[in-house]
Parts: structure tokens; sequence; C-alpha cells
């Protein structure tokens, strides 16, 4: 059985020196609807999301950055649209094919929705116990060495989540993501709640596993400063499809007053200027 | 030797201290030739990775380790191959699965002793619970605090009327069990027609209101835990006390007070409910016409059991509510506490009630009350 072209990494060097426009495309959405009850969520919802970028995706509270994301996975079955990923269209995988995409994407949450009854480490390990059988000394080597990348100390392998900061469980959170090797990373604001310094450390964080393990990044955020630090390309959501897709640069220059107010207002100038500005703190 | 996985899979070929790759060398292909790969740690001398397709950091980590156990060197490894055994190699760093523990024997004294000193500290933390309940509770009736009572309303509600059909029912089915059990005895004596006796005066002095305080305790009580500790988890608890709310007199009393007061209620209800099953059955199994029973019901009933039962109900109701509550305030960090928190006041409110009826049964006995 040959793989799709889309699953193979091996000019994925090439790839990642030449042009953006001739990457090929990982994510692709088109014609996306979503609602809740009355409310629209998504109307003709297009994006497209290239091999080995880090893809920021922006917009106000409501705009449903986190229902796009959810769609994508699978988590929310939409009302219409098309989904693909790798170029297979999500709504006609069986339940075998579904499970064998899953292994090619990690996700993040938000409180890096680890679970509270397994130590670090096991939490590591969960995803490997179930697609393989491996020896349980090589699930620890593999689970160690993934801690290790994700900046966590070996201390925190044997730890509970309830034990842990809430930067070491979004930490935590990637390792788990990351065990199986996958080729997108979806990360759902994963500097929101931690300090300037170690959300700056974050972004580098994905910055070198993208460089290193040469990932697909969807990143849902609400920093600019993540914004400017590590993604390539960013993706405005307003008024329920996506308004713009483009290099910080290019929305700046782009005519539309959210847009404007969101890259030209007091944060977007601090972050433009490459001045840290104060957080808020929660 | 050869090894391979599947038709796509990854393979090396091991002659006489060099290991020839090929294939994927990724987690799905090469993971299962880890065994056989650990075999040959240290007898590696040289790793000719031209024939790799492609790598993942899995397969980086198993040559990193040939590397790093035998000191093998590697040729022709792509720059993509290099990179992410260097990644890996900086990162190895083996990790501990669960947190240690000591000897198997001092963990347990240790277990011991902690499972002891926390029950202790829950003992005195319910105690001081309690009497801060109790507290609050003079300070309302004194008028000194007010009383929030939409809130009493509502849980009165939620506590006493959706309880009814259950309540009801199992009160109910009891009291026929009960008489269909006791006339069988009976029979054996020709006194069947004692059961009367039975059901009238064990319903209304012990059994309507301990069952229905098993039920109320099992319902609210759990309910009552699991509210209050996903609003502790929420700091729902902690944004009331700054805003100078009191959690005892928005959260703790309304509940305290309604299911008091729903416990009287519910154990006549209750009583009622078994009295008339055992009725219908003396109607219909022991041709015992209603008129009759209920004559015999008022000579044999005491007005002191009836006292007796009233008198136990809502002090049932408000240990219910108060554990239910306490263990509510103790739900601290996650889910599963909640959860636990929650069993905990089933199986504590439970245990109180039958400890304080073993205790009430006892004391009013000593008293004369036969």
């Amino acid at each position: 059985m040959r793989r799709p072209r889309a699953l193979e990494r091996s000019d994925r060097e090439a790839a990642q020196d030449a042009a953006h426009a001739e990457r090929e495309i990982v994510i692709k959405v088109h014609g996306l609807e979503n609602k809740f009850g009355d409310q629209i969520i998504h109307h003709d919802l297009d994006l497209e999301v290239r091999r080995g970028e880090i893809i920021g995706i922006v917009g106000g509270s409501g705009t449903g950055k986190s229902v796009l994301m959810r769609s994508i996975i699978g988590l929310q079955t939409p009302l219409a649209g098309e989904i693909e990923v790798f170029g297979k269209r999500m709504d006609q995988l069986d339940a075998e094919q579904s499970k064998d995409l899953r292994r090619h994407w990690g996700v993040l949450f938000q409180d890096g929705a680890l679970f509270g009854a397994l130590t670090v480490t096991e939490n590591v390990e969960v995803p490997l116990r179930e697609f393989f059988k491996f020896e349980p000394s090589f699930l620890a080597e593999i689970a160690g060495y993934k801690i290790a990348m994700v900046g966590l100390p070996a201390i925190a392998g044997p730890k509970y989540p309830s034990e842990l900061s809430g930067g070491m469980r979004k930490r935590a959170g990637l390792a788990r993501a990351l065990v199986l090797d996958p080729r997108i990373l979806f990360l759902d604001e994963p500097t929101a709640g931690l300090d300037p310094i170690s959300a700056a450390a974050f972004d580098e964080l994905i910055k070198n596993l993208r460089d290193t393990l040469g990932l697909t990044v969807f990143l849902i955020t609400h920093d600019l400063d993540t914004l400017h630090a590590i993604c390539d390309r960013v993706a405005v959501l307003a008024d329920g499809h996506v308004l713009k897709v483009g290099t910080i640069a290019e929305l700046m220059d782009f005519d539309h007053p959210w847009v404007q107010e969101y890259f030209r207002g007091p944060r977007g100038r601090a972050a433009t200027a490459g001045v840290t500005p104060v957080k808020e703190s929660v | 030797m050869r090894h391979d996985c599947g038709v796509t899979g990854a393979t090396f070929t091991d002659s006489g201290g060099t290991l020839a790759l090929g294939g994927r060398w990724t987690v799905a292909h090469i993971g299962e030739l880890e065994p056989q790969l650990r075999a040959l740690n240290g007898s590696v001398k040289t790793i000719d990775m031209s024939g790799v397709e492609r790598i993942d950091t899995v397969g980086a980590w198993l040559i990193h380790r040939l590397i790093r156990d035998g000191g093998a060197k590697v040729t022709g490894a792509s720059s993509e191959a290099s990179r992410l055994i260097d990644s890996v190699g900086k990162s190895d760093q083996p990790v501990e699965r669960h947190p240690f523990r000591g000897s198997v024997f001092v963990h347990r004294l240790e277990m011991t002793g902690h499972a002891v000193v926390s029950q202790l500290h829950v003992l005195g933390n319910f105690l001081a619970f309690l009497g801060k309940t109790m507290v609050v509770l003079f300070q309302t009736i004194f008028e000194r605090r007010s009383l929030r009572l939409n809130s009493v309303v509502h849980q009165m509600d939620v506590v006493g009327v959706h309880a009814l059909g259950i309540v009801g029912l199992l009160s109910f089915l009891v009291g026929i069990v009960l008489a269909q059990q006791g006339a069988v005895q009976l029979r054996q004596f020709g006194a069947e027609v004692f059961v009367v006796n039975l059901i009238g005066r064990s319903t209304v002095r012990e059994l309507g209101i301990l069952l229905t305080a098993i039920m109320v305790a099992g319902r609210s009580s759990s309910a009552f835990a699991a509210q209050i500790g996903s609003m502790k988890l929420n700091e729902e608890i902690d944004a009331m006390h700054t805003i100078g709310l009191s959690s005892f007199e928005v959260l703790v009393l309304p509940r305290v007070i309604a299911t008091g007061l729903m416990m009287i209620l519910l154990g006549f209800y209750g009583s009622m409910m078994a009295i008339l099953g055992g009725g219908l059955f003396c109607w219909a199994s022991l041709d015992m016409p209603p008129v009759t029973f209920v004559t015999r019901l008022q000579e044999v009933i005491l007005f002191s059991d009836f006292w007796i039962g009233l008198f136990k109900a809502p002090i049932f109701g408000v240990i219910i509510a108060v554990t239910g509550c306490f263990q509510g305030m103790q739900v601290t960090g996650n889910a599963e506490s909640v959860g636990q928190r929650t069993t905990a006041a089933v199986v504590q409110s439970i245990f109180l009630v039958i400890v304080l009826d073993a205790f009430f049964a006892v004391f009013f006995t000593a008293l004369g009350f036969v």
C-alpha cells in the first residue's frame, strides 16, 4: 500500500526552501458552514494550510477560531463544506482510516488537557500504547526524550498534572501531542495565561520543533508577540469567514477596520516595534 | 542477518558489525523491531543509512541508542536524519513513570499513618463546619443575618417535591414486603392480625423515616457535594468571599434548612405510604377490610412513636445536608476530586444517619418510650 504523496516527508527540505506558493497543501477547508442554534459561526469559510508553515489564526472572541480547529480535527461535524487533510476528505473516511489519520496530527488544548489520573510520563505514553505494542522500557525511553524535547526536566515525569504549573502542563500536553511524530500540530492559544518569559520560551520551542521535526503548525492565538515571532502567515477570521490570509506586513496594509485596529492598535504597535507590551496578569 | 517489518516497512541487515538500514524508520514501522535492535546494542560499529527512505524521531532515537551504547559511526545519513539524531541526542533524558515510593513496607506504613492523620483532620474540620453552620443558623433565627428565602424554597422544591415519587414508591413497596413477610411468620402462631402492629409501629417510628433519610442522602447529599464542589473548582466560592458574601449564608444554610424541613414532610409521607402499602396487602391478601386496619392502627400506634419519628427526621435532614455541603467544600484540584467527594458525601451521610438512628433507638428506649 503506497501512502499518498502528502504523507511523504523525504522531499521536505526542498519544500522548505521553496517559496510558500509552491508548497503542497496539507489542510484544505472549502465552503465550511457551522451554526449553533440561530447563531452563524462560519459561512462559506475557505482556508488552505501549506506544508511546513506556522499559520496563525486570529479573530475577535466568538469568531469561531476554536470551532474551526474542532471542525478540522473532527470533534465538530460541520453543517456543510469540505475539509481535506493530506488530500483526504474527512467526511469520507471510515473508522479505521480516520483513526489512522489521527495518528498524523497532534493537538494541544488550552490547558494541556492532560489525564488527571496519570503521571506526565504515562500521559505521554498513552498514544503509543493505543497504537503500538512496545516494550515498557522502550515506551519510557520515547517518553523520556519527548519530555526533554519540550523542555521539561526529568523530575516532571513521575508527577501528576495537578502538581505542575500552567506552563509545565502545556509543555507536557505538547509532549503528548508530539509523541507519535505528527505532521501537523494544532495549538489552541498555547501562550495564554503564561508569563511573558515562559510565553517567549514557548514560542521559541514551537519554532525549533517546526524546524527540527518539519511540522506544520496550526496556531490559534491572541498573542501579538507570538504572531510576530513565529508565524509565517496569519489568517484573520471575521464575519464567519477568513477575511484575509497573509504575512503580517501584508495584513497591516489590508484595509479593514478590525484588522487595522488589531495590528495598528497600541498593543499591535508595541509588538511591531519589537517592544514587549505589558501583559495583563491573570 | 536481515530483519524487516512488513512489505513497506523498515529493514536492517547486520553483517559483522556493520548495520545497513533501509525503508521507513518511523514509529509505525521500526518500533516493532526495537527488541532485535536492542540485542545488537554494543556490537554495531558502523551504520549505513543510505537506504533509509524516511525517518522520524523514534527511528532517530534507535540510531542514537546504537551510537551512545556502542560508539557506532553513521554513514550516508541525509541532513534531515543527522539533524533528528542530533536533536534526540540532546534530549536523551531517562524519566521515571511513577513517583519514588521507597520500600513497600515503609510505603504501606506511611499510607496508614497518612490515612489516620487525614481522617482525624476530616473529623475536626467536619465538627468545625457543623459548628459554623449552627452559629450561622442561630444568627439567622435571631435575625442577625438575612435568610435567602428564594434559595430555601428552591432547595425545598429540589430536595422535597422532586423526591416525592421515588420516596413514595420505595416506602409503599417496603410496606408491602413488611406486611407479607410478617404475615408469613405470624401465621405460624395464628396471630396474623398483629401484622398491623408490625407495620404501624415499625414504619412510623423507624423504617419510614430511615428509608426516606437514606433516599434523601443518596439524592441530595451527592447533589450538594457535586454542586458546591464544582463551584469550588471554578473559584466561585472564592469570588463570593471577595464580594463579601458568606458561603455559609448563601449555599450551606438554605440547603440545611430546606433538607431539615423537607425531611419532616417526606418522612411523614414515607411512613404513610408504607402503611398504605401494608394496608392494601392486608386487604387483598389477608381479607382485612380497610376499616378494621385503620381502627387497629389507631389502637396500636402510640403517639410517642409518631413524635419520636418526627423528632428524628429533621436531625437526619440537617446531618445529610451538612455532610453534603462539607464534602463539597473539601474539593480541591481536579474533577476526580469532585467524584471522590460526592461518593464520600453519600457514604458518610448514610453512615451517620444509621449511627444516629441506632443511638436514638437506645436512647428513647432507655427513657421509657418502648
